[in-house]
């Protein structure tokens, strides 16, 4: 029995693919060749000194930056920002400084801070300007909440400027509240409240997988270093340079947070959060979804429920606190912020800090504020900002902003590994590893980085 | 010993031919692999943060390499995920390329699909890839429970995060493919003629005729792989983010932490050398290992 | 001699259907995920890798808002395809990222660093394997040890280095070194014009070739589909390079099409999955339809011997 006949392709009868190649040739060459003016370069009036802003915004998020650069432009005729959406910001832009060939501005984050400060990366904003606080003047640091001073300062000197700031909330779901015959306008205030709440609303298969979530703290995953500070830990401290993890504070948190997967199955809860992965702030959201009724998120996610949700009924709070620190004059929570930071060798600094000095004005904050439904950075707040904000729950992130309560993440340059090896302790609490131990091994490795940046650096200085 | 003056003009003459017809690759290896190695092992015996001038300090960091616990992991990651990729997508080009040589209608058009992945981006496949693996939405386990199995939670667990990369990495063999194809064209058809008339089964044919002739091309293939695989970095980059718990944590991934996102370029080149070296040793002894398999044609 | 491939030609018509079975299954195990990137491609957001949608979108109809079509209704198909062209038409004229822009961009680079790998591994290829010189297996052995190199090493340095001849912020960084030659190319390229009869040299050379005319007059013609296969492998890695774009240019006027991608990709969350992987798809169709026209050249094609030490 012979087989099918064999397939010859060459015999196919195909078109020529010699014809095929040619048009494909030509039609490459016509992309090549055709003019076509780039979009970005469309519109730049001549005579302007054009500077290069990257910003780390996509999306509706990136558009509300470009609204602002667009307001900058046409405010003045000297000057031309060009906003270059960039990913893994921090990486291109070390590497672009130690090149030489810096951006302008560059839209980094807060903790990026110390690094780029103590590498005298950034220009610090204070050798700018003139006398006094108007127009060409300096940037006064009174303008902002104290918190967001210590954001953007670093050993006494200002070296970023704030591009918007956020803390986390508990976002709960009222109508589950409701449906679970809880008070939705009485959300969980301490870690008690918040477990029974919890407990209240879990809903657990008949094979331990988990239909619905009252609250998981893997869900999302984003920040596995929060928890201490709600329990009183502070991760470092600065005046002695040291990794604080074994303390009492950030145990009984990590303990806390190991007691849910205890509860309901470490494999059942990992699980829950790795589907929903993925989806935040989509259509599939764990939070909009209904799969889970509390959550700890930034003010951007009222952003995306009012485009993806209209109707959802949903409310927010401080994010819990173990018991004995409940105090509702001082609501407690992490403050971050997005910074623009003048990077050590670009081309037009003193254009920069024109358009960073413009971008701390109060109307130009708080629009962009507005756009992405965060609170304001600054001390004073014009009438009816609260009022007409798209997020009904500012009040509740401008409160934790300004609160003493308020804590910061550590300021060192060896954060972002510190930070890094919290995620994988985070994940081995969460499956079981006992915590204490594990905590240890990352405060070592994190105090050895510690002590070495602070040998270096004296090393460094020594040879001046 | 002296060789005569006319032989040694002859061999002078050969060699400044020679270097000229390779000139193009001199010139590029000196100047954007030579000079950058050199810089990069002058970093790894440096403090360098990148935005600060390097400041010399030995052998300090190799010295750290020995106490660093993500070090150890990321080695032991990156040896597990070489070691079943390369058998994997070795075996599975041959498998495919001698299934793809059978002459079945249709064959020409599963060829194109299982080479189209090597064309893809790297990001949209791990993206993809990503959601296939999910394991309430994902593809795989919506199929794998049509048929009554409940899947597991692919890249969520210590368990599975690091075969379901594995098994990824089996989706991309188009280059293997096309050179065991090229290699089993080769094959000698008198070579089967005869086996065939001795009446030997096609399981006895495969081994004893046609995966000697084309070992030469699986052993290239289980180099490349194991090159590759040794630098794989996107996949666990954007599927796993090295997790869970650092179970997917890759060498790549902790050089590329190192050197752009803590500011440790010193360190990171210090381990960029080690993994050079591994390699190479590596590398070494799957050639030696293979000596005994691969069969060279006489010329 | 195409026989040569069906060497289990004898087997029964069993094994043969189930050799057919095994092959649709291989086929159809590296399409699905292909599938999935198109499938996504024309979904709305809201059903981009949602629970509840099967592999086609669900459409509503225009006339009952909240009732969805089937499939087999002339309505569904009019309504699918719209959202697909909707999808498609968002990432071309996209605010955020100037795709086609990208594609000529992509399309200078992929096409510069395309000749620059042919023509220079060749050449080099050809020293390899065709002239005698001292030294040669061992200047080989380096040329493949580069490969082993990992490219974090090289990343730093080169970027200081591309920062001194003023390269930083221009295309050449990503095409310039293609012409210096790659390793696996030159190797590739090597061992098949040691296939290529040496006799074929010899008698041009009687003719009065120098190795410059054997090379353009012999090697090259009969190494076509070494090199289609070399072209090709160099412009799918060029097209998807997302590394050396990241690293190297600057500015958005200059991205790449694989670059331009991670314009949908968000920070935290909120990525339009279906824009990306339509974007995704524009950016593979290019070169799978490159693939498929010049197929012939290398897999098909008898000549394309190569490996084998």
């Amino acid at each position: 029995m012979p087989p099918a006949p064999p397939t010859d392709p060459s015999r196919e009868p195909t078109i020529s693919r010699r014809g095929a190649l040619g048009v494909l040739g030509a039609g490459a060459a016509a992309a090549v060749i055709l003019p076509r003016r780039p979009r970005s370069r469309a519109g730049i009036p001549a005579g302007r000194t054009v500077i290069d802003y990257w910003e780390k915004w996509t999306g509706p998020e990136g558009d509300a930056v470009q609204r602002l650069v667009d307001g900058f432009n046409a405010s003045q005729g000297r000057i031309w920002v060009r906003r270059i959406p960039v990913s893994d910001i921090m990486s291109k832009a070390m590497v672009a400084i130690s090149g030489g060939d810096p951006p302008d501005v560059v839209g980094l984050f807060s903790y990026n801070v110390p690094q780029f400060a103590e590498s005298k990366a950034a220009l610090a904003l204070d050798e700018f300007g003139g006398a006094g606080g108007g127009e060409g003047g300096r940037i006064d640091p009174e303008l902002y909440i104290p918190a967001v001073r210590r954001l953007l300062s670093h050993e006494g000197r200002q070296w970023a400027a704030v591009s918007s700031v956020y803390n986390l909330a508990l976002y709960y779901n009222r109508a589950q509240f409701r449906k679970a015959g809880m008070d939705p306008d009485r959300p969980p205030r301490t870690i008690s409240e918040l477990d029974a709440a919890a407990e209240r609303l879990m809903v657990v298969g008949d094979v331990g997988q988990i239909e619905h979530a009252g609250f998981l703290q893997n869900l999302p995953a984003w920040w596995p270093y929060f928890w201490p500070i709600m329990f009183g830990g502070r991760l470092y401290d600065p005046v002695a340079n040291r990794a604080i993890l074994t303390d009492d504070a950030t145990v009984a948190a990590y303990s806390w947070v190991q007691s849910y997967p205890r509860r309901y199955g470490a494999g059942a809860t990992s699980e829950f959060g790795n589907v929903y992965a993925r989806s935040f702030h989509s259509p599939q959201d764990p939070f909009s979804s209904g799969a889970c009724s509390m959550i700890v998120q930034g003010p951007w996610i009222a952003n995306f429920l009012r485009r993806y949700s209209p109707e959802f009924d949903y409310g927010a709070a401080p994010v819990p606190v173990a018991d004995h620190l409940y105090d509702p004059q001082k609501p407690t929570g992490m403050l971050e912020a997005d910074v623009l930071v003048i990077p050590r060798g670009c081309r037009h600094p003193e254009e920069a800090f024109e358009f960073v000095r413009h971008t701390q004005w109060q109307e130009v904050q708080e629009r962009l504020c507005l756009e992405h439904c965060k609170s304001s950075p600054l001390r004073e707040v014009s009438p009816g900002f609260m009022e007409s904000h798209p997020n009904r729950y500012v009040r509740v992130h401008d409160a934790i902003s300004k609160s003493p309560a308020v804590e910061i993440l550590p300021q060192t340059r060896v954060w972002q590994p510190y930070a890094d090896m919290l995620v994988g302790a985070f994940d081995a609490i969460w499956r079981g590893a006992d915590v204490k131990p594990a905590l240890r091994t990352v405060e070592t490795r994190a105090q050895a980085l510690m002590d070495q940046a602070a040998l270096r650096r004296r090393q460094r200085e020594a040879r001046g | 010993m002296t060789v005569h003056p006319a032989i040694l003009r002859a061999r002078r003459r050969d060699l400044a031919r020679g270097l000229l017809w390779i000139s193009p690759w001199l010139v590029g290896f000196a100047l954007f692999m030579l000079a950058p190695a050199v810089m990069s092992l002058r970093y790894s015996l440096a403090d360098y943060t990148l935005l600060e001038p390097p400041v010399f300090i030995g052998l300090a960091n190799y010295r750290e390499l020995l106490g660093d616990r993500m070090f150890r992991i990321a080695v032991q990651n990156t040896l597990l995920f070489g070691a079943f990729s390369v058998i994997g997508t070795t075996l599975l080009s041959v498998l495919i390329a001698v299934l793809l040589e059978q002459r079945l209608r249709g064959a020409a058009l599963v060829r194109a699909v299982v080479f189209a992945p090597t064309l893809v981006p790297i990001v949209s496949a791990c993206v993809t890839w990503g959601w296939l693996f999910n394991a309430k939405f994902g593809l795989i386990n919506s199929a794998l429970a049509a048929v009554g199995i409940d899947g597991p939670d692919w890249l969520g667990t210590r368990a599975m995060a690091m075969p379901s990369l594995i098994l990824m990495s089996f989706w991309v063999i188009g280059t293997s493919l096309m050179v065991c194809s090229a290699a089993l064209k080769d094959v000698p058809v008198s070579l089967y003629e005869a086996a065939d008339l001795d009446g030997v089964p096609a399981w006895r044919r495969f081994w004893n005729v046609t995966l000697p002739m084309i070992s030469p091309a699986v052993m290239f293939n289980a180099m490349m792989s194991l090159i590759w695989s040794l630098q794989v970095f996107a996949p666990p980059q954007i599927m796993t983010r090295g997790g869970p718990e650092n179970s997917t944590l890759v060498y790549s991934m902790y050089v590329y932490s190192n050197a752009f996102v803590y500011g440790r370029m010193g360190y990171a080149c210090a381990l960029a050398w080690v993994q050079l070296l591994v390699t190479l040793v590596l590398a070494a002894l799957l050639l030696l290992t293979g000596r005994r398999f691969v069969y060279y044609r006489a010329a | 001699m195409r026989l040569s491939s069906g060497y289990l030609h004898r087997g029964s018509a069993a094994r043969i259907g189930a050799l057919a079975a095994l092959l649709l299954v291989v086929g159809f195990l590296y399409l699905v995920p292909l599938l999935w990137m198109g499938v996504v491609s024309i979904k709305p957001a809201d059903q981009a890798a949602a629970p509840g949608v099967g592999l086609l979108p669900n459409v509503e109809s225009p006339d009952h808002p909240g009732e969805r079509l089937s499939y087999v209704e002339p309505d569904y198909w009019a309504g699918a395809g719209k959202q697909a062209a909707r999808n498609y038409r968002d990432v071309w004229d996209s605010p955020v990222a100037d795709f086609p822009l990208y594609f000529k961009n992509s399309t200078i680079i992929a096409t510069l660093s395309v000749l620059g790998m042919v023509v220079s591994s060749a050449v080099v290829a050809y020293g390899f394997a065709r002239l005698k010189w001292p030294g040669r297996d061992g200047v080989f052995v380096l040329v493949l040890a580069t490969l082993m190199i990992p490219p974090a090493v090289l990343m730093a340095p080169q970027y200081v280095l591309f920062k001194q001849l003023g390269w930083i912020g221009t295309f050449r960084p990503l095409w310039v070194l293609a012409w210096f030659g790659g390793a696996f190319s030159i190797f590739l390229l090597r061992q098949f014009f040691l296939t290529i009869p040496r006799e074929l040299d010899e008698a041009a050379r009687i003719d009065g070739c120098s190795h410059l005319g054997v090379f353009l007059r012999v090697i090259l013609p009969m190494a076509k589909p070494a090199l289609a296969i070399v072209a090709l492998i160099q412009f799918a890695s060029s097209w998807n390079d997302f590394q050396g774009p990241l690293l190297f240019l600057n500015h958005q006027d200059q991205y790449t099409l694989a670059l331009g991608l991670q314009s949908y990709h968000q920070q935290h969350g909120g990525t339009p999955w279906n824009l990306v992987m339509a974007a995704s798809c524009l950016v593979v169709f290019p070169v799978l339809v490159l693939y498929v026209v010049a197929r012939r050249f290398f897999v098909e094609s008898d000549a394309s011997r190569g490996i084998k030490e």
